[in-house]
């Protein structure tokens, strides 16, 4: 099916080249499928091909020397990295060359002396890391939590100090002052009374009196307001001291709110799972910051499949309103009851080695698949396609409503002209089995995993050695794989070895796939 | 227009690649949050008839029929597990498998349609497993997403390749024959919930994100998409291309709204 599929234009240009080329186009489909399978793995369309961009390294290099982003796990930080648009090489590249604990080690070095060394490092780093991964986030939250109370502390007594500084600053500076003021109001007061002195001559027992209770006054005057002074900052810092309360309060509230989802966690887990996995991972990434900022750690439980609706960056998708009903679902499940619809249903298999039926039906090609009808052979086909196709195997009553039968007979006998097209196609199927032998001419395309392509391919090619055949086509898949694991590789290259030897050994259609049908009877 | 009242809420649609008035719908209790599910199979004709329903203990998220089996369906269990049924037994010989190896929930399962036999399973648990139907236990496991993977789509076209679509913002095209992921496409900027390919051009794919927005890109120049398409008031919980290559795309409340994005 793939073959068909590979655009009728790479097979356009390999007919000239492809050495097993027949007459008809089907031939050329699978042969060119053979080259499209060798060519297709070291040129795919699915590899990004583009070079490591050197800005985009050294961007991911920065990031990833900074310490607080040494102190997350290494997937977070491959994820922000692959989020950003760092292709797999670059990501590699940038872990490669951030260095270790040691700071010495630099990107100035020259990189191709130190690879080595921090490609050891690298992985260890990575295993040592991955273990630490749930601890780190749990003593993260403890120390973040720590930090929070320290800094408060440190708040307060800073304040506290510095209200206590103020105070005595202001004593001590308004006390000298005062009584420099005082000094000085008091001599001027004197040089007044020397000059009046001078002046009258007599010194006036009531004018000093009134100057000393001048003076008084002023200073009492400052003294009262020094106090008034004094009273605004200390309800200053009152203010503040109260702000800060707050604050904590605040704080501490939050705390407690993920302490009791915490223990929701523990203790609902038989029955939240999934809200309690959801809440471990809003808290798992709570711990790692610095690359996520989330707004809170409360889970909001938006929709299932849409865990981070509440996400914050300011460009977040508003939430929509959601049906009365499902908020009071979601209601109830926050508070960990259970809705008293759910039923206790056993649904494991009654018999886990139950075989599976015998498929009716072959598959049918889809409609992107089709590219061109055959002409020669359609027409002996059609007929028989046509009567076939009211003898399709069908559940219920197709023929009950007139406009159903009339619509589905329509179409079935469009989608035969199609299925008469490929019937050049070959393979064999365990599909057909027993039940219609001898009327479909049409094979499907799709081999299923062929039991013993030695003895298909002997049956089939009674001249050639089958075994050197087989050999053959062995070679050519095998080039570009040897990674995938056996069972992959039986899998992918059973039905395409089924396929291509069948396509080789095609001479013309009909009596081939009378073969075939006999050989598949036999088979099965 | 003939209308099925399922009890359930609805997750997921498939018709048959067999027959054409045959589909079968995943639905889950309680909006999927919590609770049962069901896969019903319907039949499509002057009115709409159920013609089997299994119950699961847990909600069914998505399914797919079998390519190759026109009786099989798998089915994606919130659980973690994956069921296969088969129609052509008896309602009490089925699920005649369930696979459970994913450790969080099975978000989506898609049928290989050129190889018709293998199956792949994307969970929240981060990973991304390949089945067969024959065997008890997965093929491969492509674990490289740092967040829930929420969809996974085979390339129409090429028999190896395939997209998952994930929470940690990315959607990755890998190649089974590839021990990792081939390209990274980091498509949204929020949680991506489904990507699907062009099925008349293997390069094409479309996301769909909780952004509200789907975007089309082309693998062979992934820096920009090639469009944007806007006006979903919710998030876009599943798009997929159809036939006529405009994008049909499902909005979180469960409407069916058929988007015309112009297309490249």
């Amino acid at each position: 099916m793939a073959a068909q599929a590979d655009a009728p234009a790479s097979s356009a240009d390999q007919n000239p080249q492809n050495p097993v080329v027949e007459q008809t186009t089907v031939d050329n489909r699978w042969g060119s499928k053979v080259e499209d399978v060798k060519e297709s793995y070291p040129s795919s369309v699915f590899v990004n091909s583009q070079p490591i961009r050197e800005e985009q390294v050294q961007n991911a290099v920065k990031f990833l020397s900074h310490p607080k982003v040494r102190g997350s796990p290494v997937i977070h930080r491959r994820s922000f990295l692959e989020r950003k648009g760092l292709t797999k090489e670059e990501i590699d590249e940038a872990f490669q060359r951030v260095p270790d604990p040691t700071p010495s080690v630099q990107t100035t070095e020259p990189v191709v002396t130190n690879q080595a060394d921090v490609q050891t490092q690298v992985p260890t780093q990575v295993v040592q890391s991955n273990p630490v991964l749930p601890a780190g986030s749990a003593s993260k939250l403890v120390t973040d939590s720590r930090f929070h109370w320290s800094y408060a502390i440190l708040a307060v007594g800073f304040l506290a100090v510095s209200g206590a500084g103020t105070l005595v600053l202001f004593k001590n500076a308004i006390i000298p002052r005062l009584k420099s003021w005082i000094r000085k109001v008091a001599s001027e007061d004197e040089e007044e009374e020397g000059l009046l002195k001078k002046n009258n001559g007599k010194p006036n027992i009531a004018e000093e009196a009134a100057a000393a209770a001048k003076v008084a006054a002023a200073a009492a005057a400052d003294v009262a307001e020094a106090s008034r002074q004094m009273l605004t900052t200390k309800s200053e810092e009152k203010k503040c001291f109260e702000e800060l309360m707050r604050l904590l309060n605040a704080q501490v509230h939050e705390l407690k709110s993920m302490r009791t989802a915490i223990q929701m966690l523990e203790g609902g887990r038989s029955t939240n799972g999934k809200i309690v996995a959801e809440q471990q991972d809003d808290n798992r990434f709570l711990g790692t910051s610095s690359m996520q900022p989330y707004v809170n750690g409360k889970t909001v439980l938006g929709s299932h499949s849409v865990r981070s609706s509440s996400r914050p960056a300011p460009a977040d998708p508003s939430v929509a309103p959601h049906p009365k009903s499902y908020m009071e679902i979601m209601a109830m499940i926050q508070r960990g009851e259970r809705p008293s619809n759910i039923k206790e249903i056993n649904d494991t298999p009654p018999n886990p080695n139950q075989p599976l039926s015998n498929p009716r039906l072959a598959p049918r090609p889809k409609p992107w698949e089709v590219s061109q009808p055959q002409t020669n052979s359609t027409n002996i086909l059609q007929t028989q396609e046509s009567s076939e196709s009211s003898n399709y195997k069908f559940p219920s009553n197709p023929l009950s409503g007139g406009d159903a039968a009339l619509w589905w007979q329509r179409k079935n006998v469009r989608i035969t002209e199609f299925e008469a097209g490929n019937e050049n196609k070959p393979g064999s199927s365990n599909v057909l089995g027993n039940e219609q032998p001898a009327r479909r001419s049409w094979v499907p395309p799709q081999p299923p995993p062929v039991v013993m392509p030695e003895a298909a391919a002997a049956i089939r090619q009674p001249n050639k050695p089958s075994y050197q055949k087989e050999q053959t086509t062995d070679n050519q898949l095998l080039a570009p794989s040897p990674d995938v694991t056996d069972e992959l590789q039986r899998i992918t290259r059973i039905p395409e070895a089924g396929g291509t030897m069948e396509a080789n050994g095609k001479t013309s259609v009909l009596s081939t796939s009378d073969e075939i049908q006999a050989e598949e009877n036999s088979r099965y | 227009m003939p209308v099925f009242k399922v009890p359930f809420n609805g997750y997921s649609v498939k018709f048959s690649p067999f027959y054409e008035n045959q589909l079968a719908v995943a639905t889950a209790q309680n909006f999927g949050i919590l609770g049962n599910g069901r896969l019903h199979v319907l039949q499509l004709g002057p009115t709409i008839t159920e013609r089997a329903a299994f119950d699961t203990a847990d909600g069914v998220y998505d399914l797919c029929w079998s390519e190759s089996h026109d009786s099989l369906i798998v089915a994606a269990v919130a659980d973690g597990s994956l069921k296969i049924y088969d129609l052509s037994l008896p309602p009490a010989s089925n699920p005649i498998r369930s696979l459970h190896e994913h450790a969080r929930e099975c978000h989506g399962v898609d049928f290989n349609t050129v190889r018709k036999d293998s199956f792949l399973s994307a969970s929240w648990d981060d990973t991304v497993k390949l089945w067969t139907v024959d065997r008890p236990a997965s093929v491969r496991t492509f674990k490289e997403h740092a967040y829930c993977v929420y969809s996974a789509a085979w390339n129409p076209r090429h028999a190896d390749v395939f997209a998952s679509a994930s929470g940690d913002c990315t959607t990755r095209i890998w190649d089974v024959r590839e021990p990792g992921s081939t390209m990274i496409l980091p498509a949204h900027e929020f949680e991506i919930l489904s990507c699907d390919w062009n099925k008349y051009d293997d390069c094409i794919i479309a996301t769909a994100s909780v952004d509200k927005s789907i975007k089309v890109w082309d693998v062979r120049s992934y820096r920009v998409p090639v469009a944007v398409l806007n006006g979903h008031g919710y998030a876009v919980r599943k798009s997929c291309l159809a036939s006529a290559a405009l994008p049909l795309c499902f909005q979180h409340d469960t409407k069916v709204v058929l988007d015309v994005g112009k297309m490249v």
